[in-house]
């Protein structure tokens, strides 16, 4: 998990558990500095009047992205031990479809719902107790699903190699639209009255 | 917009643009023509049938032998210790953490030593350290170790010496009677085949 120190034999693997708790800490410790264990504020997003979603997530996504391509540059990380989930077109497809019915619905996505319940939020526990209904009924109906879910597997796909431009190139345009959107998201929060939440 | 934000997003913006105008680098260290043939030239690479049954037997923390040979092969016979990587294989994604670990001395060895010192070019080409080829194969390691000529009467203690280590392996590879007269059949090692199972690639968890 915690490459590529662990598997070049830095550190032994038994850290493994000890890197995934602080790390998993962090990630927990950011999202509710972020506001994220409240749903409304999650949901803001959807409705026009709170855009830290969009900020925070974005903002996360470019900086993991900036900094991996200079290690990379430097020499410090190797491209290719980093894992790539590979793509399955029709699972992600309906799984995004379930999995934004499920956000806008209920506010939470799966880590946030964790959060809100940490600091004992109904809405939070009522969430996180249908995901793992979900979760069973999804175990249990595998076998009947099981052909739609492994169909379309189009390998570890990344968006640079199927849109044939640089890594460079894609990370440029990327920081532009978000700088761009926050741009955009900060004017829309000004324009709104404030919403009570 | 607050200030701050707007330093924020110049960096950020500067930082990106600062990764399109980076002059392109070779990003695969490969080893360039002159030294791979510095390399080629130097015959340390090579380790002796006997120098790899010796670390076996020490049970030696720091040897990885590599078995090049097809999986079928590899389940019939494999030297102690040894994993399955077959040369067709050799760059995939799950093997490349065992060739590129710095800790240990990757032995390679097949049937013979072409494959193995194909395998040892690529290896060196992509810059993996410490990567040895057992001289010979499985084939000299059996003539050697296994069936182990009886020296001749002149012979010098060097010899003598060796000679007996190599009796000494053959009881630990085969075990029984390892007297230099029992008949010399092709013995079938019943050493239990320790499979070291590459753990699978630690799949990166859900989005948030």
């Amino acid at each position: 998990m915690v490459g590529p120190l662990i598997p070049m034999n830095y550190i032994p693997q038994a850290w493994d558990n000890v890197f995934a708790l602080i790390l998993g800490m962090g990630f927990g410790i950011t999202l509710e500095a972020s506001g994220f264990s409240s749903s409304r504020k999650i949901i803001g997003t959807f409705f026009g009047y709170d855009f830290v979603v969009l900020k925070v997530f974005f903002t996360a996504a470019i900086t993991a992205m900036l900094g991996l391509l200079y290690f990379s540059y430097m020499g410090w990380i190797d491209y290719s031990m980093l894992f790539i989930q590979p793509t399955f077109v029709a699972s992600a497809v309906i799984g995004g479809i379930i999995m934004g019915i499920g956000f806008s619905m209920g506010g939470y996505c799966p880590g946030t719902s964790f959060c809100g319940l940490a600091i004992g939020k109904l809405d939070a526990l009522t969430f996180t107790v249908g995901m793992f209904v979900g979760v069973f009924i999804f175990s249990e109906t595998f076998p009947l699903i099981e052909k739609m879910y492994n169909s379309g597997n189009l390998g570890n796909v990344l968006i640079t190699d199927s849109l044939g431009i640089s890594k460079a190139l894609f990370a440029f345009l990327l920081v532009v639209a978000a700088v761009g959107m926050f741009f955009v998201a900060s004017r829309l929060e000004r324009r709104i009255k404030k919403v009570e939440y | 917009m607050d200030r701050k934000y707007t330093i924020l997003a110049i960096i950020l913006i500067v930082a990106s643009f600062g990764l399109l105008i980076l002059p392109e680098k070779d990003g695969t260290r490969e080893t360039s023509p002159s030294k791979m043939l510095i390399q080629l030239n130097d015959r340390a690479r090579f380790l002796s049938t006997d120098q790899v049954t010796e670390r076996i037997i020490e049970a030696d923390p720091t040897l990885q032998l590599i078995d090049l040979r097809p999986e079928s092969e590899f389940r019939i016979f494999a030297l102690p210790g040894a994993i399955n990587i077959p040369l067709d294989s050799l760059l995939s994604p799950q093997n490349l953490n065992i060739l590129a670990q710095r800790a240990k001395d990757k032995v390679l060895y097949s049937n013979g030593s072409i494959e193995s010192d194909l395998a040892w070019q690529i290896c060196t080409i992509f810059g993996h350290p410490r990567v040895f080829i057992m001289e010979g194969g499985l084939n000299q390691w059996y003539l050697t170790v296994i069936k182990g000529m009886e020296p001749s009467a002149t012979a010098s203690s060097k010899e003598l010496n060796l000679h007996s280590f190599r009796l000494a392996a053959r009881q630990f590879f085969v075990g029984g009677d390892a007297e230099p007269d029992a008949p010399e059949k092709p013995v079938q090692p019943k050493q239990k085949i320790k499979v070291v199972k590459q753990e699978p690639t630690p799949s990166a968890g859900g989005g948030c």
